[in-house]
């Protein structure tokens, strides 16, 4: 437990931020309580992450965050180092753009978006989806296409002389997905989002 | 002519389902440059790197990576219209080559229908096939109405450059080669401020304002440098720019009335296949182009 609140307090002190510290003195074996953390770090990419700094020109060269300023990935950055979960579950995280403006900025080319996905995706079983979000995945994993196909549409491609695009085998896709279990978990999912689909 | 070239084309779902006269413009210009596509009804949605990332990004890895093994057992590079579906192949095609462990789960998945995924296929966005496989010379060359009136602001979009490591763009803050293709066509290129800002579409499921209130800020610097249209790559940047700019519009209390085409229109437009994009101005633009038309010329 000692070294817990040792690495906390290291995470949190700015002098050990504005020195490095936290990016040379945290590694997985110390952090094995940090459960969020961990797992973001598992996964492909995730562990960029312990480069971050926190030095900030994520946050000024972040679009979102000029017209939001509760929108600033250098915080979200310090929330998941610090493996404070909740912010799978704030909305906030829906808001990033992947423009990855951020990422050409960083100094240390953390993979920041990738980062916000990964808490996005911890979040969904909470909810944490934009409704649009969730009805798109359903359509993805049930027809194999990101909008349903409409026969007008059909006939307007063969009207253009556009070639018959056939359907994809969604039985082998769903059984290739099957230990991921994306299928039961997108039946279980509510969106604490209102609205649906608007494009 | 020289001999096709042959590619596996990745349709993906907003191009040929929503915005069909991309496909139309865009694989005509190919054929007058001796490009073959072919298509197979094995692939699927990419899925769509904005939203379904953040749902499940193991099972948005697994798909993309399925696809890439598809167009692998078919041998030909892959082309991919769609901005999307380019990142999103290019990136899991990346990762797959870069993370032993992520490979091998994903092969143990693809076993059952006898594909494998090895992260060496190449991966190909239009604009790689029309600047580096095709080239500009080539380009030149069939270009009968050359478009000098037109000064174009070239739109880029995020997910086409980004990341490099991934897309093999040239520049991650200020690529060339679209606007090399423009001036291929005739047409001056309009430089404007922020020019890899994003078109705000990612966001509109999550928070509508916010994005409106972007796309608002990029237009108004595109209307500051006086260009006669914008030109783009990715569908859902021209499902922003254009189908949503009366939005923009309202949210800035501003005037925009910017013409939007994709890139396989300009194209069109210099080629002589005029009446590709006149024969459908109606429906996919809600942003009139018909003056922008009469100055493009070459009308049949």
């Amino acid at each position: 437990m000692l070294g817990r609140f040792l690495i906390i307090d290291l995470l949190l002190n700015p002098d050990c931020q504005k020195q490095g510290f936290v990016s040379t003195m945290v590694t997985k074996g110390k952090v094995l309580i940090l459960e969020f953390r961990n797992w973001l770090l598992d996964q492909p990419e995730g562990e960029t992450l312990l480069r971050c700094y926190q030095y900030g020109r994520c946050t000024s060269a972040c679009p979102v965050a000029d017209i939001e300023p509760s929108f600033n990935p250098r915080l979200f950055l310090q929330k998941i180092l610090l493996s404070d979960e909740l912010i799978a579950e704030e909305q906030l995280v829906w808001n990033c753009l992947t423009c990855e403006q951020c990422e050409v900025h960083c100094p240390e080319m953390v993979k920041i978006p990738h980062i916000l996905i990964l808490a996005k995706v911890r979040g969904l079983m909470a909810g944490n989806v934009p409704a649009a979000a969730l009805d798109r995945a359903k359509t993805i994993v049930s027809q194999g296409r990101s909008l349903p196909v409409s026969p007008p549409m059909l006939k307007t491609r063969e009207k253009m002389g556009l070639p018959d695009l056939g359907t994809p085998p969604m039985d082998q896709i769903v059984a290739m997905l099957a230990d991921i279990g994306i299928v039961s978990k997108l039946e279980k999912v509510e969106s604490v989002y209102g609205g649906s689909e608007d494009e | 002519m020289s001999k096709a070239r042959k590619y596996t084309y990745f349709p993906g779902c907003m191009i040929p389902y929503r915005l069909p006269h991309f496909e139309l413009t865009m694989t005509e210009v190919l054929k007058k440059l001796g490009v073959e596509l072919e298509t197979t009804p094995d692939h699927s949605c990419c899925p769509e790197p904005t939203t379904f990332t953040g749902v499940d990004f193991e099972a948005w890895v697994t798909i993309a990576a399925r696809n890439v093994a598809v167009s692998e057992a078919i041998g030909n590079d892959t082309m991919a219209m769609c901005s999307g579906c380019f990142h999103t192949l290019a990136v899991a095609n990346h990762m797959v080559h870069e993370d032993e462990e992520l490979k091998e789960r994903i092969n143990k998945r693809l076993k059952a229908s006898g594909l494998e995924v090895t992260g060496s296929h190449e991966v190909k966005n239009v604009l790689h096939v029309l600047r580096n496989d095709i080239g500009l010379d080539a380009i030149e060359k069939i270009v009968t109405n050359p478009l000098k009136k037109l000064r174009i602001a070239p739109h880029y979009g995020c997910h086409l450059v980004r990341p490099l490591e991934a897309t093999n763009m040239d520049h991650a803050d200020d690529p060339q080669w679209m606007d090399e293709v423009i001036r291929a066509t005739g047409a001056e290129i309009a430089e404007f401020e922020n020019k890899m800002a994003c078109c705000g579409a990612p966001i509109m499921p999550s928070g509508e304002d916010k994005a409106v209130t972007i796309t608002s800020k990029h237009l108004k610097n595109i209307k500051a440098s006086g260009a006669d249209a914008i030109v783009v790559v990715c569908p859902t940047c021209y499902t922003q720019l254009e189908t949503q700019q009366a939005k923009a519009e309202a949210i800035s209390d501003s005037e925009f009335r910017i013409p939007v085409l994709y890139l396989g229109e300009l194209l069109a437009l210099s080629m002589g296949l005029t009446d590709l994009v006149t024969a459908n101005q109606r429906r996919y633009h809600r942003v009139k182009i018909t003056e922008l038309l009469e100055k493009a010329g070459g009308a049949s």
